[in-house]
């Protein structure tokens, strides 16, 4: 009692505990409350004891003891419930065209919206998983020339090994060969295996954590012979063998490698697929060039400490490369760029980052969202106009006294039930479509029921359920009841503005998905029409294994080949034709600028060739054996040439090395996407080239392969005739294009369904205003014409306005999309005009329909009751 | 035991008001409780107990007096009912027939 009597338990919690206590028990626990804080006052200072109070206060929060918020009385509050969900279902049933409406347009909405969430968030997962993912850098190399900064994922071979060891924050560099590998046949006893790896150095294991089976991650690439084999891969080689560490296989059928380790299987979440894992040390020792620090080949990774300033240490190492290789390298720029990143933000122009798939993942969240946005719209809609029709019964409930709060409660809870159900519908559909959506997208995506998807589940039943109920819950609760009986309800200019601004936003929206999937289809298509300077129908391309490396037996084959009926020519070249493997800047003629270090692609030919893919030439004459050694000749394309700025190049000497002389000059063809702009190339003639092509033709195609096939495996034992189409090849180009064109023609024919819904829904409800007006015209001699022109002409210029609004906007968008095509279509005034009419019909269909339907009443049923 | 539960905490806080007798009220039975369990315990966990076993029929109460040091708030006296009682010797002859029950090397593990 020596406190003095001031000091008093803190207000706020005193308050909130008079708030949520139950009545019956306040004195009691507010007592017992003040003498626990008057006794804390003796052993500790005011405000610990303030605190100790409030804290207390937070922990009376327990069912038992708190009151019920909104009755005393809790049947009263459960019938209420009860018969809120009594008049949504009795409404619901009542209207059965409106809530199918509702419920179709909100479920496939919300079913468009849960899978795109489910590809976003894999996208979002992508190369995130490794450990210290936060400290995993990949040098990228930036190098100037002539048009820009051209920026590169592949740097020197020794980058990596030269950072950990120069520079104490780097704690581990890892060097790994991803590209332009092809999948090779491992063996082990008879059984053969093709597979798909990548040779990485010993230290790989330890930078990017893949959990081994066996093994440990800085063993198991140490020895030079070794090879890394996933688990499936391990299991196809060995069967049920155990204990295959150490055991030897064979690649290609002739170099033995030692099982050193087992990897689980990869998770699908990685941009690094692969089987196996060779030593690239080994590789190295055989190819030597990669040990320079001049060429660019291999993908560099580091490790940093943790803390450390990566933006300073980016500056320290900007001229790196130019410490090393000196001068000649002074143009190649180095910066370390966060790993995980760069799956997402993998496009670079002019040396700085511009995007890259992220692109598309906002697009389709913006899409997501947008038609998320058609659909409550829509549900908003219709409720507003439906809620007309039930005015009656807020009129009475008003007159029985019941409060505003409830009538809000009671629309809400039945809009949000009305998406519950949506919400159920949406689900089923997403499971029903996820086999279908994951063909498009090359994707293994799940539905899986884990807390995550809880939140967004409820987070949209709760957004989308308060959003679409708001406007009726609010609107109708504020009507007063005697203009309601009065039947005096003037609609005010801003509810009609605010319902036809929604329609026309959501046939706007509408319209640019329509715009864009015409636009889309229209330049997929002038890629795979588009004559591509070399005909790529029917040619089968496949690499060389085994023996057929050896010359001779590579002649031998193709003769063979030849001699099968159906096979009309083949071939020898060192590229696949869809992508530029082999870059030089070492080609030097006269009058060449001495910084200039453009890449001219390099392709290696044999005689007859270029005959085979139909390249033409401009001028001068193709490799041909009738001119004796063809060796020291090369032909250059146009771009080339006018790159090169010679005029009559034709018998000009070009160094390269030793001379060669120029023998003509092709014309321009596709070596890569319509995304690149054709470059400077040069064929030369090599016979040794690393592929090989066969050009098929007739009806019987299937024979014909199945024939070859037998040819090869007799010439190659022990190998198989792994062959692509250069057209798949060249259509595989696009895949990402493909895919957006699919998925957009989706999303466009559903945010166009739910868009008509909605005005099918309006139509409806005006037709249902004005039935008297209608029977009145019709007993004053309208014709039917006439009552369908009247009644649609409103939505004619709601539809109309939209069109204007909508062919701005997505002729910016496709002209934006567009410009990532260098070879791209134009866009035609008739696309937009062709949309806007198809609008515009569809409008009409969706509102004649309706109208024409309304128009069909006897004058006598809807003119009596007054 | 098979009609109505009671939990180990609930048990504890029974028992607490058997003992205290007149002057088990709220401070005194978390007072009480805190000492013999050696641990901090919140008014909101007594109460709950409290009321919990109230519902339930193994608690009765009464308003006593008010004091100062409580603003002039009553106390609830608590006392047990014979429900009450009865549970608790069901408990305590549960846990007897357990124990009889057990091997006797169990005894000799020590939690301590």
């Amino acid at each position: 009692m020596s406190q003095p009597p001031q000091i008093e338990p803190p207000k706020w919690p005193l308050k909130f505990l008079r708030f949520f206590l139950r009545g019956e028990f306040l004195e009691e626990i507010e007592g017992d409350m003040e003498e626990i804080f008057l006794e804390n006052l003796d052993y500790h200072s005011p405000a610990k004891a303030s605190r100790m109070y409030t804290w207390d206060t937070l922990k009376l929060l327990r069912p038992i003891l708190i009151r019920q918020l909104h009755s005393h009385n809790p049947i009263i509050t459960y019938s209420m419930f009860q018969h809120n969900l009594t008049i949504a279902f009795r409404n619901f049933m009542r209207y059965k065209t409106s809530f199918l409406i509702n419920l179709i347009g909100l479920a496939s909405g919300l079913a468009c919206f849960l899978l795109i969430y489910l590809w976003v968030q894999d996208e979002w997962k992508m190369d995130k998983g490794y450990d210290e993912i936060d400290q995993i850098y990949q040098v990228m190399e930036h190098v100037e020339i002539p048009s820009g900064i051209g920026t590169a994922s592949n740097t020197a071979g020794p980058m990596a090994q030269g950072l950990a060891d120069d520079f104490p924050e780097v704690e581990i560099g890892a060097t790994a060969r991803t590209k332009s590998i092809n999948p090779n046949t491992l063996s082990f006893g008879d059984r053969n295996v093709k597979a798909k790896g990548l040779y990485a150095s010993k230290d790989f294991f330890s930078l990017f954590s893949f959990p081994l089976v066996e093994g440990s991650p800085d063993q198991i690439l140490q020895d030079p012979s070794s090879i890394v084999l996933s688990e499936s891969l391990a299991r196809r080689l060995f069967g049920n063998e155990r204990d295959i560490i150490g055991k030897q296989v064979l690649l290609q059928r002739e170099q033995p490698l030692q099982v050193s380790g087992i990897i689980k299987d990869l998770d699908r979440h990685t941009s690094l697929q692969f089987d196996y894992v060779l030593s690239f040390e080994a590789w190295a020792e055989e190819n030597t060039w990669v040990q320079a620090w001049q060429n660019r080949h291999p993908q560099a990774f580091v490790r940093f400490q943790k803390g450390t300033d990566i933006t300073a240490f980016n500056e320290k190492i900007y001229d790196y490369l130019e410490t090393k290789a000196g001068e000649e390298e002074a143009h190649r720029k180095v910066e370390l760029v966060p790993y995980k990143s760069l799956y997402l933000h993998g496009r670079y122009q002019n040396g700085e980052q511009s995007g890259g798939r992220i692109e598309y993942v906002w697009l389709f969240s913006m899409v997501a969202v947008f038609i998320l946005l058609i659909a409550c719209i829509n549900f908003m809609n219709l409720s507003t106009a439906k809620a007309t029709q039930r005015t009656k019964e807020v009129g009475i409930k008003k007159s029985f006294g019941v409060r505003r709060e409830s009538l809000v409660f009671q629309y809400m809870s039945e809009s949000i039930l009305l998406t519950l159900f949506s919400l159920i519908a949406s689900v089923v559909l997403v499971v029903l479509l996820l086999p279908q959506f994951n063909h498009i997208t090359g994707k293994q995506l799940e539905l899986i029921w884990d807390g995550n998807l809880f939140m967004v589940l409820g987070g949209i039943l709760l957004f989308t359920g308060l959003l679409a109920g708001s406007y009726p819950a609010l609107y109708l609760s504020s009507l007063s009841p005697i203009t309601i009986f009065r039947g005096k309800l003037s609609r005010s200019l801003g509810e009609l503005i605010v319902r036809r601004g929604l329609v026309v936003l959501q046939y706007a929206l509408s319209i640019v998905l329509m715009v864009s999937v015409w636009v889309v289809y229209k330049q997929i298509e002038f890629t795979q029409t588009q004559n591509l300077g070399y005909n790529r129908e029917n040619v089968i391309l496949f690499n060389k294994e085994g023996k057929t490396h050896d010359l001779a037996t590579a002649r031998t084959l193709m003769q063979e080949f030849m001699r099968l009926p159906g096979v009309k020519d083949a071939s020898i070249i060192g590229n696949t034709m869809t992508e530029s493997d082999w870059g030089t800047n070492a080609i030097q003629w006269p009058g060449k600028d001495p910084t200039d270090r453009t890449g001219f692609d390099v392709i290696q030919v044999d005689y007859g060739t270029l005959e085979m893919l139909e390249i033409e030439m401009k001028e001068g004459r193709s490799f041909s054996e009738d001119y004796g050694s063809d060796s020291a000749k090369v032909i250059f394309n146009e771009a080339a040439i006018k790159h090169m700025g010679l005029e009559n190049p034709v018998g000009q000497l070009v160094q390269w090395g030793t001379d060669y002389e120029i023998i003509g000059v092709a014309k321009n063809f596709h070596l890569e996407s319509f995304h690149d702009n054709i470059s400077p190339l040069v064929f030369y003639l090599d016979p040794n080239a690393q592929y090989m092509m066969a050009k098929i033709e007739g009806a019987n195609i299937q024979e014909t392969l199945s024939k070859m096939e037998a040819v090869y495996t007799d010439i190659n034992p022990g190998f198989f005739l792994d062959y692509s189409f250069v057209d798949d090849d060249y259509a595989a180009l696009y895949v990402a294009e493909q895919r957006v064109s699919i998925l957009s023609r989706y999303f466009a024919g559903l945010a166009i369904l739910i868009s008509c819904l909605g005005l099918f829904g309006l139509a409806m409800f005006t037709a249902t205003k004005r039935r008297k007006e209608i029977g009145i015209r019709k007993v004053l001699g309208a014709t039917p014409f006439q009552l369908i022109r009247l009644l649609s002409h409103e939505y004619s210029r709601m539809v109309g306005l939209a069109i204007l609004v909508a062919l701005p906007v997505s002729y910016f968008l496709a002209q934006q999309w567009l410009e990532t095509f260098v070879f791209r279509i134009s866009l035609q005034w008739w696309y937009f005009l062709g949309v806007g009419v198809l609008a515009m019909l569809i409008a009409w269909l969706t509102v004649g329909l309706q109208t024409a339907n309304a128009t069909r009443i006897n004058p006598v049923e809807c003119l009596r009751d007054e | 035991m098979k009609k109505t539960k009671i939990g180990e905490f609930e048990e504890l806080v029974l028992m607490t008001v058997i003992v205290l007798q007149e002057e088990a009220y709220g401070v005194a039975i978390k007072k009480e409780l805190e000492d013999r369990l050696e641990t901090g315990l919140s008014v909101g966990s007594i109460q709950s107990a409290l009321k919990r076993m109230e519902e339930k029929g193994f608690l009765e109460s009464r308003f006593g007096e008010a004091t100062a040091r409580r603003g002039g708030k009553r106390k609830r006296i608590y006392s047990a009912t014979p429900a009450g009682l009865q549970v608790l010797s069901q408990m305590k002859d549960i846990r007897t027939s357990l124990w009889n029950s057990m091997p006797p090397f169990a005894l000799e593990f020590s939690w301590i």
